[in-house]
């Protein structure tokens, strides 16, 4: 329970720091996401229920924090990152195994990956709402650039939270057993 | 499967279904309920940032303080004789659309606000203000500073607000151009973000006699915006099939800004 909670505020924290951070003008307005990266961690360290629960705190609060809504139209609906953050979780935790043999190139390159796909599934939404499938080169490079950067960053966030959790007295296991 | 696991799901299936249905309205409340929970957290890390850029500031030398507070003073001078001026030229031309049957144009009433985040999205160019309703902030309220318009409210919370800049594809305004008697709508690009900047004025007509350098204005027609604030300057004017089309330079650094005014209401 104290880890899940750990998780959770290190969800929050990682979207109000991300904001303080201005977009990469050299990669066309790339992003550095560092929530994404928490929720991928948490999705290899609980339990399949712990998971949902992290994919739908982070979903919403991302969905609250970043969608406008202009002129009483909703361009991306409150909840649709919930879903998205589900289906990238249940994926990312399938590959829980070789996390704990001490793989973790692999998780850091699909927490990139992953980040990756957030971002362009956002843009494929608003441009289909919007009308007009542009794909101009700045799409190519926001969507690469940010998955990049969270590739980078993820085995800092990956480790610092390893090495947290036996100090809370968590311990990941293949299928955990009422850790919450 | 588990127990546990299917139960897990058939919660969190009915939790996103209760989400996903809500409407525009409650989505508001919402996105307004979440903002007032991370106010603080900005606040503080918007203080501690300006705090940090200062630093530099407070290293100038006497002398350089000396001399920027002579200039300031000298400034504020010219721009109170300016105020005196042209609150005589307001009450004079009140009194001529009075005269003549017009109704009384008014003041805006503004409110200062600080800028404490930036772009929250990728694909969205918005801003977060230090004030919210209890500043008597509302949704659709123009934003502008000294330069001319940056954008509207949309989000608002207890006192913090998000602001949609005019960078971004969603925010339409109706423009007009200086010295014709063309009107358009000007709206950002979907790949630009405050840090390159690219709006358009679109719908003019394919005649239209555009030349770079031209000032663009508000129209104030849609009711959102007050007319006669600067949007920006031509850069470029093109004819497509069906209408012309300029490219504007806003008039407001969207990369620089920290200070804006909320446009409430009228004096």
């Amino acid at each position: 329970m104290i880890f899940f909670g750990i998780l959770v505020a290190g969800l929050f924290l990682s979207l109000v720091a991300q904001e303080f951070i201005q977009p990469l003008a050299w990669l066309y307005g790339a992003r550095v996401l560092l929530m994404p990266i928490v929720m991928f961690y948490g999705a290899l360290a609980l339990p399949y229920w712990g998971m949902l629960a992290l994919a739908f705190l982070g979903g919403l609060m991302w969905d609250a924090m970043t969608v406008p809504v202009v002129d009483s139209t909703v361009e991306i609906s409150l909840g649709w990152s919930i879903l998205l953050y589900a289906t990238l979780g249940a994926i990312m935790s399938g590959f829980r195994p070789l996390f704990q043999r001490g793989r973790w190139e692999i998780h850091c390159l699909m927490s990139g990956f992953f980040t990756s796909v957030i971002v362009l599934a956002e843009y494929l939404m608003i441009t289909i709402r919007r009308g007009g499938l542009i794909f101009p080169n700045e799409v190519w490079w926001r969507v690469g650039g940010a998955g990049v950067i969270a590739a980078l960053l993820s085995p800092f966030f990956f480790f610092t939270l390893n090495w947290l959790a036996p100090y809370v007295g968590y311990e990941i296991k293949p299928e955990q057993k009422g850790i919450l | 499967m588990r127990r546990t696991n299917i139960v897990a799901s058939v919660v969190f299936i009915l939790a996103v279904g209760i989400i996903l249905a809500l409407n525009p309205r409650n989505t508001i409340k919402v996105q307004s309920a979440f903002l007032g929970m991370v106010a603080p957290f900005f606040r503080t890390g918007s203080v501690l940032r300006v705090r940090i850029d200062n630093y530099h500031k407070a290293l100038k030398s006497l002398a350089q303080l000396e001399h920027d507070n002579a200039l300031l003073v000298v400034q504020n001078s010219a721009l109170k004789t300016d105020n005196e001026t042209l609150r005589g030229l307001e009450q004079e031309n009140n009194r001529l659309r009075r005269a003549i049957g017009y109704e009384e144009r008014s003041v805006f009433q503004l409110i200062p606000a600080r800028i404490i985040a930036r772009d929250s999205g990728t694909w969205w160019n918005t801003v977060k203000i230090d004030r919210g309703f209890d500043d008597g902030i509302d949704p659709d309220m123009p934003v502008l500073t000294e330069d001319g318009l940056v954008g509207k409210t949309t989000a608002v919370s207890k006192n913090m607000s998000t602001v949609l800049l005019i960078a971004d594809e969603t925010c339409k305004v109706a423009a007009s151009v200086e010295g014709t008697r063309e009107q358009g709508i000007v709206r950002g690009e979907r790949t630009s973000t405050s840090s390159q900047p690219e709006i358009s004025l679109s719908y003019l007509s394919k005649t239209a006699d555009i030349k770079p350098g031209q000032k663009v204005y508000t129209s104030g027609v849609g009711g959102v915006y007050p007319s006669g604030v600067a949007i920006g300057v031509i850069k470029d004017f093109k004819v497509r099939e069906l209408d012309g089309r300029a490219t504007v330079i806003p008039a407001v650094d969207l990369t620089t800004l920290q200070d804006v005014f909320i446009v409430v209401g009228k004096k």
